[in-house]
């Protein structure tokens, strides 16, 4: 838009004025091919506020960038688009009236982009009342796990099931067969533990204990003594406001002597500076990262261009602030998902809200989406059944306080049996 | 707006329920949890013993005299109209602007610019809340057209009218849904006025500093001021002295205003303490995934009158516990100024960048008026562990002042009797390590 404007977006709405501006500018020919040249109207549920604010600052940044992208290229369908974006509070209810409010009031034609589980599960009944495609960017398995409804997809990122079921063959092959797993004691820890064990088991390895770590603790040093002797691995997922506490103790449980190899999921550092105080201890562990946080030797083309898109330096931090890091493992779904809109989108003429069951049912069929602008983060395999997409994951080492991929998994490796049938669900 | 979901507290309890994996992030408070701030608690605690056995047993106290530095005739309404003129525009940029609440100026002006930074302001610069009031203009105008004198009553409930705003004001803030929905705000803050103004209409501008929850809460924090203006026979008298010296020429607090100021503490006392993980493990909520306010709009608003029904009677306890009399009620003024300040130090020093950034683009037409470029606003000095050192550092020095300037004004004002002082003093102590500890603990969020 910077580029066909001449002047600075508004952050908000890139297409407040546009239709005014590109008759004036002569713009109007682009989107010219058009029946309607008015805007497309997207909702965007954002984490404005709330527990997910940290990563709403970024989904708005990525999807914001992205819409500059689908603009600069003659928008969808020749028509703009325009993303209205909508504050849910990270809170269900909220989000639900979210839903409502993009929808029957400003006219979106669909919804996307909420991250928190909590709140997708909410507000997912709505849309499917409402009869609205509602495209989430959560990597929770609620959509694959078939308690939702046949207008929610999750097209943009891989479910947290898959990207651990992915994790397990190479712990097993590269770290060690013995794994202590440290997590915090609710869903989200047991997610990784009910699909960690199994997997770990299948790849030839063990999970030698489980340590269920209280939500509310801040001090972690009385756990670490049940960490058996003989561990490989420790397989850690601790999230909150304690983990460099969790890190610092850990470290100096272990002083400078030898110590287990340590995997961790990058949810729990997400948007921390590896540089934070305390986080020295984690020099030579591995993560998980559903995309580099860092700028890797051999990125492609493609990712350059997205992150610069966004925004974000060499190191995955604000080029505004070198402190402010983004949440890039989780982001580039935003990116990705509203390309899979356009392309949805274009594939069926969508012409309004007669065109929205249509509209779902051209993300059904996809399959394939191959490494690409519109997809940085790699090609991927879209589920129809599940409404679930499967994409390649990441591992990184901490070396010299970056993290530098040192494996990158199959696609098929995070694939487990279909657990529900959303296309024999009526709309 | 639309409705909201038909059944909103269906969903959210279906949410809980079926949640699954949930993302936390490490918070604004991950880096001060790796510091040492326990000695500082006990420090802070142990300078208030200090500060009232050694003020006890003798010393010199200091005089807290005024000087006048000028003076100028009357009270003029041109500002309140400017304030009312300003309400208007808010009003209508929350009803039809922007619906960020971090971009749209109704929000961002009312709970940073007047709510953090007019306060911080007035407890430096003396009350810049009053004459910027929008009811005091519109007010004298309507009765002058009307021919109204006289009232309806309304000044023999004294600061109760008061009280009562800001309770509702605080459960608005600190429990409700939405309170930064630029739309929802909107609404609220203009049957606010209207509601002010038709009493104000019936009763008299004169009841606005009594009645009215801003006016009588920013005259509470502005009496810590060390520059101030007073009202002396019609003129408007600008003065000077130590902080608190405006306190020890007060007379002494009504009923009413010791609820303002109980009101004033428990409101940020229990802003903080609710987003604690202690408080959090007490109801039952996992902070880690934190299921939002409509699921604990209840509980909190339940919390929020005990939390002030106790911090009331421990205050009154206390005092009349070591019976040198109401007037050290008086030494609580500093506290709640100290508290409110050093409670919302992080929201001014982050969000308030999103203020600035408005002020840049205020019609969100992609301006660069001050010259910041896009995502100027930034987080990243809450994870740098200078930063957050300097953070801490002002909190503490803000907390630890306002206690030892209480503990002053109670010798000043009740005599240094120190076993009339005791019962005060042990509550002031634990207040003390209580509002660091808020600070210091870890939050959901």
């Amino acid at each position: 838009m910077t580029k066909l404007l001449g002047l600075q977006p508004s952050r908000r709405s890139v297409l407040g004025g546009l239709a005014a501006s590109a008759a004036m500018t002569g713009l109007a020919t682009r989107f010219a091919q058009a029946q309607s040249s008015a805007p497309i109207k997207l909702g965007f549920q954002l984490h404005r506020t709330g527990i997910g604010a940290a990563y709403g600052r970024w989904y708005e940044r990525t999807a914001m960038a992205a819409l500059e992208v689908v603009n600069a290229g003659g928008g969808i369908n020749g028509r703009p688009v325009e993303i209205l974006f909508e504050d849910d509070g990270t809170d269900p209810a909220r989000g639900a009236q979210a839903i409502d409010k993009l929808v029957s009031q400003d006219g979106c034609e669909l919804v996307f982009g909420p991250l928190f589980s909590h709140v997708v599960v909410g507000s997912a009944p709505r849309a499917g009342e409402l009869k609205v495609p509602y495209l989430v960017c959560s990597e929770g398995h609620h959509v694959a796990s078939g308690i939702l409804n046949r207008w929610t997809l999750q097209p943009g990122i891989t479910d947290v099931k898959s990207q651990v079921l992915a994790m397990a063959p190479w712990v097993s092959d590269t770290l060690g067969k013995k794994v202590t797993m440290i997590y915090p004691d609710y869903a989200f820890g047991y997610d990784h533990r009910d699909n960690f064990v199994p997997a770990m088991a299948a790849a030839g390895g063990e999970v030698v204990a489980q340590i269920a770590i209280p939500p509310t603790e801040t001090s972690f040093t009385r756990y670490f003594p049940q960490i058996p002797r003989d561990t490989d691995v420790i397989y850690h997922v601790m999230v909150g406001p304690a983990v460099l506490t969790f890190v610092k103790e850990l470290g100096e449980f272990y002083g400078s002597g030898a110590r287990p190899e340590i995997f961790g999921f990058i949810d729990s550092l997400e948007a921390v500076d590896m540089a934070s105080p305390g986080l020295e201890f984690l020099e030579g562990t591995h993560f998980w990262e559903g995309d580099c946080r860092y700028l890797q030797a051999d990125a492609t083309e493609h990712t350059k261009a997205y992150r610069a898109a966004v925004g974000i330096d060499d190191n995955g931090a604000s080029i505004t602030d070198s402190k402010e890091v983004a949440t890039v493992a989780h982001m580039f779904s935003v990116w990705e998902t509203l390309f899979v809109i356009k392309a949805a989108m274009e594939t069926v003429d969508y012409q309004g809200p007669a065109d929205r069951q249509a509209l779902v049912e051209a993300v059904e069929a996809m399959t394939i989406m191959a490494e690409s602008a519109e997809h940085p983060q790699g090609d991927k395999v879209f589920n129809g059944k599940t409404h679930q997409v499967f994409g390649h994951q990441n591992i990184s080492k901490v070396e010299g306080g970056r993290m530098n991929r040192v494996y990158r998994t199959e696609i098929a490796l995070g694939d487990y049996p279909d657990e529900v049938d959303y296309t024999t669900m009526s709309f | 707006m639309t409705g909201p979901a038909r059944t909103p507290w269906l969903t959210a309890a279906l949410a809980l329920a079926l949640a699954g994996p949930a993302h936390a992030h490490a918070s604004e408070r991950m880096v001060i949890l790796t510091l040492p701030t326990g000695p500082f608690l006990v420090g802070a605690g142990l300078a208030v013993l200090l500060g009232v056995v050694a003020g006890s047993l003798g010393g010199r106290l200091p005089g807290f005299g005024a000087r006048r530095l000028a003076d100028w005739p009357g009270e003029g309404v041109a500002l309140s109209w400017l304030g009312f003129a300003a309400l208007l525009g808010l009003l209508a940029a929350g009803t039809w602007g922007d619906r960020d609440p971090l971009e749209n100026p109704l929000p961002l002006v009312l709970w940073l610019g007047i709510w953090v930074a007019l306060v911080l302001a007035s407890s430096v610069l003396g009350d810049l809340w009053r004459p910027i009031a929008p009811w005091r203009g519109p007010v004298r105008l309507v009765r002058r057209l009307l021919g109204r004198r006289g009232g309806i009553g309304l000044s023999r409930l004294g600061h109760w009218p008061a009280v009562l705003g800001l309770l509702a004001f605080s459960w608005f803030e600190n429990v409700s849904l939405a309170p930064s929905d630029p739309w929802v705000l909107a609404r609220v803050a203009g049957l606010y006025w209207l509601t002010i103004f038709l009493l104000a209409v019936a009763e008299g501008e004169d009841w606005l500093d009594r009645g009215e929850a801003l006016t009588a809460s920013f005259a509470l924090f502005a009496r810590v001021a060390p520059l101030w203006r007073d009202r002396e026979d019609g003129r408007s008298v600008l003065k000077i002295g130590l902080p608190g010296a405006q306190i020890v020429a007060m007379p002494v607090l009504s009923a009413g205003e010791v609820g303002l100021v109980t009101l004033l503490i428990t409101s940020v006392t229990f802003d903080g303490l609710s987003e604690s993980f202690w408080w959090l493990g007490r109801i039952g909520i996992n902070p880690l995934e934190f299921p939002g306010r409509s699921a604990v709009m209840g509980i909190h608003s339940l919390g929020l009158v005990v939390a002030w029904g106790l911090v009331t009677a421990s205050i009154l306890g206390a005092v009349a516990l070591g019976g040198a009399g109401r007037t050290v009620l008086l030494s609580f003024l500093p506290i709640s100024a100290g508290y409110h300040v050093a409670h919302y130090l992080v929201a001014l020093l982050s969000q308030g960048q999103y203020g600035i950034a408005a002020l840049n683009d205020p019609l969100g037409r992609g301006w660069a008026l001050l010259g910041l470029p896009d995502h100027w606003a930034s987080f990243g000095f809450l994870t740098d562990r200078g930063w957050v050192w300097a953070i801490w550092g002002t909190q503490f020095t803000l907390i630890l002042g306002a206690h030892l300037l209480a503990v002053v004004l109670a010798l000043k004002l009740a005599g240094r009797k120190l076993r009339a002082h005791l019962p005060v003093t042990v509550l002031m102590i634990g207040y003390t390590v209580l509002g660091l500890w808020l600070l210091a603990t870890p939050t959901a969020g």
